[in-house]
């Protein structure tokens, strides 16, 4: 009894493994329209769910929730998403109320409009970025000129 | 008043006493009625009308998906609430209707856990389980939004209640399975490519939920909706919802 496992080796496996395949069966939930790949879409694609492109898109693509552009696949549109992962092409300007990650095979043509943004190294990426919390005419750093020491806090030893 | 419509598979040996314990257990229950035997030529739709007129208020369906295809893809309409007893192979249906193949299937039955399903309209019938247009050179219209087109050939196929099976090639053993949401019909796109002089090879499949749909070819192309094979130019495929009032299992996947 002593050399006896409380739990035997193979049902940790198999909690393992259940646990994988339910965590698969979420993420395979979750994807509700996948463009395949040697699939061309035109027009204003639009899905309320999470977008997988694996293949052309051209018009524009709305989606509140996350976008997802595989390598190999090419968006010529303008693009309004919740989030999004781009490791293919996209040829317009982006629009992504959260956060935008850009993989390292990513190439992105226009303007990107987000609040948060990641760019891996080798990311290729020509347009104009703006993000809200910033203003152009607000100054970056405020300074503040002190006439005596004791203004400044400032205490000097001797 | 319980009207049962035994497929005529359901004759064969093998099944005699799967159906013999469910009779007897039906029995039981006190839900027990008139059992009719469905024919190859035999319309559902006049056969249920009649039976409704006579005071029956279930319709219950024995059989498989083939024959659930085939009553329900005529009498959709009908004003009856309908029940499934899967016998046999080839029940996909009632897994997604969380009722269980066999004799436990009567238990769900006498609990009448009724819910309304949505159904597909296809030109000028409905369909329930799944709608496959063979590979075709095709154009999706989808919503009058956006259109799909392929380089060359490709297969759709429009599930409602039916889960959708794929491999990816002959050599896959895994086979793939995509459950479909309620409120929504499924489309799947799976385009073929060439490959060597002859063959072709099926592309992952592109996966679009919809409400209404026009798929259209410069020639006819094969349809095939529950079963039934037509041949069309084109097709206007729309969800009806709510149209079929349905006994259903606990464990459904809606």
């Amino acid at each position: 009894m002593i050399f006896q496992r409380s739990v035997p080796k193979n049902v940790e496996e198999t909690n393992e493994l259940e646990a994988s395949e339910r965590s698969h069966q979420h993420v395979q939930d979750e994807v509700e329209t996948v463009v395949g790949p040697s699939v061309n879409v035109e027009g204003d694609f639009a899905s309320e769910g999470n977008i997988v492109v694996k293949g052309t898109v051209s018009g524009s693509v709305f989606t509140s929730k996350h976008l997802t552009v595989e390598m190999g696949a090419k968006i010529i549109a303008n693009v309004r998403a919740g989030s999004a992962t781009i490791a293919g092409e996209v040829k317009g300007n982006m629009k992504i109320k959260e956060a935008l990650e850009l993989v390292s095979t990513s190439r992105v043509v226009g303007d990107i409009d987000v609040k948060n943004l990641k760019v891996e190294s080798g990311a290729l990426l020509y347009g104009k970025i703006t993000m809200p919390g910033i203003e152009v005419g607000e100054k970056s750093v405020k300074t503040k000129t002190f006439r005596k020491a004791e203004d400044a806090g400032v205490q000097f030893a001797g | 008043m319980y009207v049962y419509i035994y497929d005529n598979f359901l004759r064969q040996k093998n099944f005699l006493s799967t159906i013999h314990s469910m009779e007897v257990i039906l029995t039981d229950y006190g839900i027990a009625g008139k059992i009719l035997r469905l024919q190859n030529y035999t319309d559902s739709k006049a056969v249920i009308e009649d039976e409704i007129k006579r005071g029956a208020k279930t319709v219950v369906i024995v059989g498989n998906d083939a024959t659930f295809g085939q009553i329900l893809s005529r009498s959709a309409t009908c004003d009856c609430t309908f029940g499934f007893l899967p016998v046999g192979p080839n029940n996909t249906i009632a897994e997604v209707l969380g009722i269980p193949v066999g004799a436990p299937a009567c238990t769900v039955l006498s609990r009448r856990r009724k819910e309304f399903l949505d159904v597909g309209w296809m030109n000028n019938r409905y369909f329930v389980s799944q709608l496959r247009v063979m590979p075709a050179k095709l154009e999706v219209i989808y919503d009058e939004r956006f259109k799909v087109t392929a380089a060359d050939k490709m297969e759709v196929v429009v599930c409602n209640l039916q889960p959708f099976f794929w491999k990816r090639d002959k050599k896959d053993r895994e086979q793939r399975v995509v459950h479909p949401q309620d409120g929504k019909l499924e489309a799947f796109i799976r385009p073929l490519t060439k490959s060597g002089w002859w063959g072709y090879k099926y592309e992952e499949p592109s996966i679009f939920p919809f409400e209404e749909m026009i798929i259209t070819g410069k020639e006819p192309f094969a349809v095939e909706a529950d079963g039934k094979l037509s041949k069309e130019i084109k097709v206007k495929i729309k969800l009806a919802h709510s149209k079929v009032e349905m006994i259903v299992g606990r464990d459904r996947k809606f």
